[in-house]
């Protein structure tokens, strides 16, 4: 029935808290099995527009469908198709493993023995049935998120929304909980909507959007967005790192430029030599280094503000 | 069906914290014991009752009442812990919804009430003449004002954010629920606005039925009892629905001094 439907649509989706916007104009269109990274700073919008799509906060503008169905006038039939990990892990501490698991299942709906099949599938998916009967408010934080993330895709959702699902995590724990929704998306084609600060972990993402200051700055593919900021990036630092910068863009080689606190990170648009030569004769560099462009990089040239710091960005793609 | 199975769980989870927390349990049964003991004995000796029966007889059903009130009131502060600690959002975002969630947590919270008011029963044969059908109709009565009960706790936590406000303000409200009920001293002793207030509090009806079912004398009779109960269980779960507002927990956030444009 949602063959054909986005699982995710948005029309200038927005939402004040007060006479704050926290959200403006987000169009978002996602197909079913994408996985969606949405970056931003903190207060960028990014939980409100989650909260949004989960139908716990109504939209003070715009309207979202989630596979078809709208979020304020549907909100059972997006509720039953949906998973959901908060910023701030919902686990009940007095609870064991299998009762927290359990629980959830039946909030989901599911009765009896298909609630008891869930939970052991998931508790085993997961890995979590060493500690089956472990209190949650035992778990180390690792453990209670793998919790969390296995208690919001028991009843196999069609849609997962995860607001920093690995904050706070060891590489370890943040390597079993991003197989365990590859995992997810490989078996069920489940579609995967999520938020991080880690920037690498949003590259491996169909689709990513970042937000600042409530409104979306870029909505593309990782290198697509990546192809914005330049080839390669070189890091420029010292006392005559900024005339270095200027000689650069005289020369038309930057494609991006960023202030960071150290110096200067550039986007370079052609080929490397030109660069490293112009760099080498140039006094009062402290530091150059060449790497390929990342995330990151899309993310400082996008979510610098300018109004507020009029020197930090010196060109945008 | 899915609504069922999501109030199952709710209160599957609310019975299951109740005996994780043995202190708040115990102290639960022994707040009863301790009016009964300690100022039922007291009062003993100093009150007199019209119709020539002990102060503790005359006391007992509303002791009774007491231990299902605070039992079934102070559960509301799960709701509010839920709220603060995020595990309200779980069940706001099952599709079961809040009428769901509501039902669940005053049944839960009523369930915990009539265990509480039936472990102060056990100790009837004491202080109050009871037979099989005397003790059957105490219990009738103890569920129907537990699901009361719930229900006044249930507003009360319906727009708090911190477990440290309801500890607060719920103090404020049973008590006074308590003491202008009849459960301690018979109403009719009372000044006009005192009996008027009475009149207004559903715990008053509470005590008068369990009056009712000791074979005591009764303010209202069985039939206004079972009726102005009835009604006010649907007025204060309605009213606990109505105020309670799903988004408040994400907004609170947002306001909060400082905070900026939280939550990001």
């Amino acid at each position: 029935m949602s063959g054909t439907r986005l699982a995710i649509e948005t029309e200038r989706l927005g939402r004040d808290y007060g006479s704050t916007r926290a959200l403006d104009g987000l169009d978002l269109e996602v197909v079913p099995g994408a996985l969606v990274g949405l970056l931003g700073p903190n207060g960028a919008g990014k939980t409100t527009a989650m909260l949004i799509l989960a139908t716990l906060l109504a939209p003070t503008r715009g309207s979202a469908r989630i596979f078809g169905h709208d979020t304020t006038r549907e909100r059972r039939a997006v509720r039953q198709r949906l998973g959901l990990v908060f910023q701030e892990t919902s686990v009940d501490g007095l609870l064991t493993v299998s009762e927290n698991l359990r629980f959830a299942a039946r909030l989901a709906g599911l009765g009896g023995r298909a609630a008891r099949q869930a939970v052991t599938e998931g508790m085993e998916r997961t890995g979590l049935a060493d500690h089956a009967a472990t209190p949650a408010g035992q778990l180390s934080g690792g453990w209670r998120r793998l919790l969390d993330v296995t208690r919001a895709s028991l009843h196999q959702p069609d849609l997962l929304i995860l607001d920093e699902p690995t904050v706070g995590l060891d590489p370890e724990h943040r390597d079993r909980m991003w197989s365990l929704l590859e995992s997810q998306r490989r078996s069920r084609g489940t579609t995967v909507l999520f938020s991080t600060h880690y920037l690498e972990e949003a590259e491996a993402s169909d689709r990513v959007v970042l937000l600042s200051s409530g409104r979306v700055v870029a909505n593309d593919m990782p290198a697509a967005l990546r192809a914005t900021v330049g080839l390669e990036v070189a890091e420029i630092e010292g006392p005559g790192a900024e005339r270095l910068v200027k000689a650069l863009r005289g020369l038309g080689a930057a494609a991006s430029s960023v202030r960071t606190e150290r110096g200067f990170r550039i986007g370079l648009t052609g080929s490397r030599e030109a660069v490293v030569e112009l760099a080498g004769s140039a006094p009062g560099i402290q530091r150059f280094a060449l790497r390929p462009a990342t995330l990151e990089d899309v993310y400082f040239a996008l979510t610098q503000r300018p109004a507020d710091e009029p020197d930090r960005v010196l060109a945008l793609p | 069906m899915s609504s069922l199975s999501a109030m199952y769980g709710i209160v599957a989870r609310d019975l299951t914290r109740t005996t994780r927390q043995k202190g708040r349990l115990l102290g639960g049964i022994a707040r009863s014991f301790m009016w009964l003991l300690l100022v039922g004995t007291g009062f003993n000796a100093i009150a007199r009752v019209e119709g020539g029966v002990s102060y503790q007889s005359f006391v007992y059903p509303g002791i009774v009442v007491m231990a299902a009130l605070f039992g079934a009131m102070l559960m509301a502060i799960s709701t509010v812990y839920d709220r603060e600690f995020g595990m309200l959002r779980l069940m706001l975002a099952s599709p079961a919804g809040v009428p769901a969630v509501l039902a669940g947590r005053a049944l839960a919270a009523a369930i915990v009430g009539l265990i509480q008011g039936a472990i102060v029963l056990v100790l009837a044969p004491l202080f109050v003449p009871v037979s099989p059908r005397s003790l059957a109709a105490a219990l009738g009565a103890l569920a129907l004002g537990s699901i009361v009960s719930s229900g006044l706790g249930l507003l009360v936590a319906a727009r708090l954010r911190s477990v440290e406000n309801f500890a607060g303000v719920i103090n404020m409200v049973l008590f006074p629920l308590l003491f202008v009920s009849g459960a301690l001293y018979p109403t009719s002793g009372m000044p006009p606005a005192l009996r008027l207030l009475a009149r207004v509090n559903p715990v008053t009806y509470q005590v008068d039925l369990m009056r009712y079912a000791f074979g005591q004398p009764t303010e209202f009779g069985l039939t206004t009892d079972i009726l102005v109960l009835t009604a006010s269980a649907l007025v204060l779960l309605g009213l606990a629905a109505l105020l309670f507002d799903p988004e408040q927990r994400f907004i609170g956030r947002s306001r909060l001094p400082g905070s900026g444009l939280e939550p990001g």
